[in-house]
């Protein structure tokens, strides 16, 4: 059942062998088989880039630390979504999810219904709203490891469903009732306590969802045996079966948990608009794709099995603070068209870059 | 199973033989004209037909018929593309900003140049074939996984149809395209021309993949690169090929989409379209993982989806109800084939 891909497993032999490399050739080594490294290096690059152009006058606005601190709020949602597609596209078998984005926007409909009409207390509200994402995963979870859907079509199918129920549910009205609205403070900017002093103010929701979101990811997957079995099943399905893994089940509960951080995102949404916009999550081009890009982005392969939790987060980062760049450099809305071009032109350049590395060094990490 | 394979290597009847053992191994190479699946969407069509007949009085009259079928024109039409494309073991999911960048250009072209109808629609279809070609290049010499190129594409193509539009609508496109419209100079004998053109290539491209040695290579490609290869098939420019076509069919079906709107074109053209044409290729009965599916099913995985659309609307439910059945209609259709895929493989 799994997709024949010709590029997928090269052998994990070093390609250079034990001869002596030159420096120049370790260090582009690093930077393609360490995606980290690249990233890092990227970041540093895109920061220096528009630093220069703010000082040299070209930028509409000022580019400092208080523009991209503040700018952080954008890699909330990305990031949290971003690992959501971690989770699934390590499963495995053409592992992908195409529906979070219709996810936040029906669980951002369950939050405005919870917290905003019938006054559940806040917590009670975003564990409901975290549930019901969870049921929804679950749905797709359903569909992949137990009946056996190809990924992309199983979500395909539920972002269809949970797209059209999100609107239909208050007849294609948003919620913005006064404690939803009071809610905006949560994506207020905070100093940071005992260092803050030195640094800008940094926006709320980083605290209270982002870490922990990708604290608990990084824990699970590289400090639990439930992660390595992901690791295991999205390498070798066939293998893991035989080694008596409960292959359905971690694959299960992979799209589960994608399902849950949508739903976290969904409050996140909701406290960023100020409502709950029934086309929260899939208005454009939705947040799925943005999603799926951050994850590639960061190294994750789309054959399953391969993928860290720092490459994804850096990831996001990069594309924030390039983002926030080129609105800055253009007047108008031509900015967020030039983020499309940018957002593509680094999604191939990853793609094949993800490509070449495969086939000189055998997979980055 | 030793008469199949006998028969395969000499498909002529030997002497001696009966000659009712030819049909037989014909059989076995390919197979039934209409497959199971597509029977139960003539079914289910049908069904719906009759239901929405009863339900809406309205429903079953040409005033209703005639613009569904033209309105099912485009997503067939590209879906004939994709149909190709995932057979292969592909995906595209660029064609809904590839529709974008085709119309804007075309619309363009009509309302600022006034060029004629077949300057318009050869100028649509040769923007088209580029975008595919731009795709296909990346896919099958890139070596990476055409969704992630198709998603990178897609990003690339809607900067650009933004950048055409220049942050406003193209207003004042003239009725050249009105041969494949709604009205009454878009059919013959009341049969839409969209529809009739989605047809007639429909069909040439079902020859095509069925009796061909071309297009038996597009099920080749998808069941197994590495071996198809290894059988002296050229996967990469069968790859870019499945692409280009797909792209020029983009170019012809942003002609329809132009047709079936007003005389203003505005930037929200062809959204969405990617996920409806993929919605139809898999209701159609078309394999994700490559290697089967028909461009038939696919025909009627549009209509099926299009008649939905219409039925919700017409019995004055929540148009946005559609995606939902949508949704259901998928899950049905690929879990149908699922289950008799898992008998297939039990027998």
């Amino acid at each position: 059942m799994t997709t024949p891909t010709s590029m997928n497993k090269v052998a994990d032999v070093p390609a250079a062998g034990p001869a002596p490399e030159s420096v120049g050739a370790r260090v582009l080594r690093a930077l393609l088989t360490q995606r980290i490294a690249l990233l890092a290096v990227l970041i540093v690059g895109v920061v220096a880039w528009f630093s220069i152009m703010d000082v040299g006058g070209y930028l509409t606005a000022a580019y400092d630390p208080d523009y991209l601190a503040a700018s952080l709020i954008n890699a909330v949602p990305l990031v949290m979504l971003g690992l959501a597609e971690l989770l699934v596209i390590l499963s495995g078998r053409g592992g992908i999810d195409l529906s979070v984005g219709a996810i936040v926007s029906l669980a951002g409909m369950v939050f405005g219904f919870t917290y905003g009409q019938w006054g559940w207390p806040l917590w009670l509200a975003i564990v409901a709203t975290a549930a019901f994402g969870g049921l929804c995963g679950a749905l797709n979870g359903f569909l992949v490891a137990s009946i056996g859907f190809p990924a992309l079509i199983a979500t395909l199918a539920t972002f269809y469903a949970f797209k059209s129920l999100a609107i239909v549910i208050n007849d294609q009205r948003p919620i913005s009732t006064p404690p939803i609205q009071d809610l905006f403070s949560l994506s207020r900017s905070v100093e940071i306590p005992v260092i803050g002093g030195e640094l800008p103010d940094v926006p709320l929701g980083i605290f209270t969802f982002l870490i922990p979101t990708v604290v608990v990811v990084w824990m699970m997957l590289a400090r639990t045996s439930y992660g390595r079995r992901l690791y295991a099943i999205g390498t070798n399905d066939v293998a893991s079966r035989w080694a008596g893994l409960p292959v359905r089940d971690t694959r299960f509960k992979a799209y589960l948990y994608a399902g849950v951080v949508s739903g976290l995102v969904a409050v996140v949404t909701v406290a960023q608009f100020a409502s709950a916009r029934p086309d929260a999550g899939v208005s454009g081009s939705g947040m799925a794709l943005p999603a799926i890009t951050i994850a590639v982005l960061g190294g994750v392969a789309i054959t399953g099995g391969i993928g860290r939790v720092s490459g994804v987060v850096l990831a996001a980062l990069l594309i924030v603070w390039l983002n926030a760049g080129i609105l800055l450099a253009f007047v108008g809305n031509e900015g967020s068209q030039y983020q499309l071009l940018a957002l593509g032109v680094v999604l191939i350049f990853a793609a094949l870059l993800n490509g070449l590395t495969n086939r000189r060094y055998g997979g980055s990490r | 199973m030793t008469i199949g394979t006998t028969a395969q290597r000499d498909p002529g009847p030997p002497a001696g033989e009966p000659a009712r053992t030819a049909p037989r191994a014909r059989h076995r190479i390919l197979p039934a004209p209409v497959s199971g699946q597509e029977l139960v969407l003539i079914g289910v069509i049908v069904v719906l037909w009759v239901v929405l007949a009863f339900a809406t009085p309205a429903f079953f009259t040409a005033g209703s018929i005639q613009p569904l079928l033209v309105a099912t024109a485009p997503v067939a039409l590209v879906g004939i593309g994709m149909t190709i494309v995932i057979i292969t073991g592909g995906i595209d999911v660029s064609v809904g900003a590839a529709i974008m960048v085709c119309s804007v250009i075309t619309a363009k072209m009509l309302a600022d140049q006034g060029v004629p109808l077949v300057v318009a629609v050869l100028l649509a279809v040769a923007v088209g074939g580029v975008l595919g070609l731009i795709n296909g290049l990346l896919i099958a010499y890139g070596r990476v996984h055409a969704i992630i190129i198709t998603f990178g594409t897609a990003n690339l193509f809607q900067w650009l149809g933004l950048q055409i539009f220049g942050s406003s609508t193209v207003n004042g496109i003239p009725q050249t395209f009105d041969v494949f419209g709604r009205g009454v100079a878009g059919r013959t004998l009341g049969v839409p021309h969209a529809f009739l053109i989605t047809v007639v290539i429909a069909a040439i491209a079902w020859w095509y993949l069925r009796h061909t040695p071309g297009g038996r290579h597009f099920y080749a490609i998808g069941g197994d690169p590495h071996a198809a290869r290894l059988a002296g098939v050229r996967v990469q420019r069968r790859v870019l090929a499945a692409y280009v076509v797909t792209g020029l069919l983009v170019g012809l079906g942003s002609c329809f989409v132009i047709a079936q709107g007003t005389s203003t074109l505005d930037q929200t053209v062809g959204s969405g379209k990617e996920l409806a044409v993929i919605a139809a290729v898999v209701i159609g009965g078309t394999s994700i993982m490559g290697g089967r599916g028909s461009v038939l099913g696919t025909l009627l995985g549009a209509l099926l989806v299009q008649t939905v659309t219409s039925g919700v609307t017409q019995l004055g439910w929540n148009s946005q109800l559609s995606d939902l059945f949508v949704g259901v209609f998928i899950i049905v259709a690929v879990g149908a084939d699922l289950l008799r895929e898992r008998a297939r493989r039990a027998v």
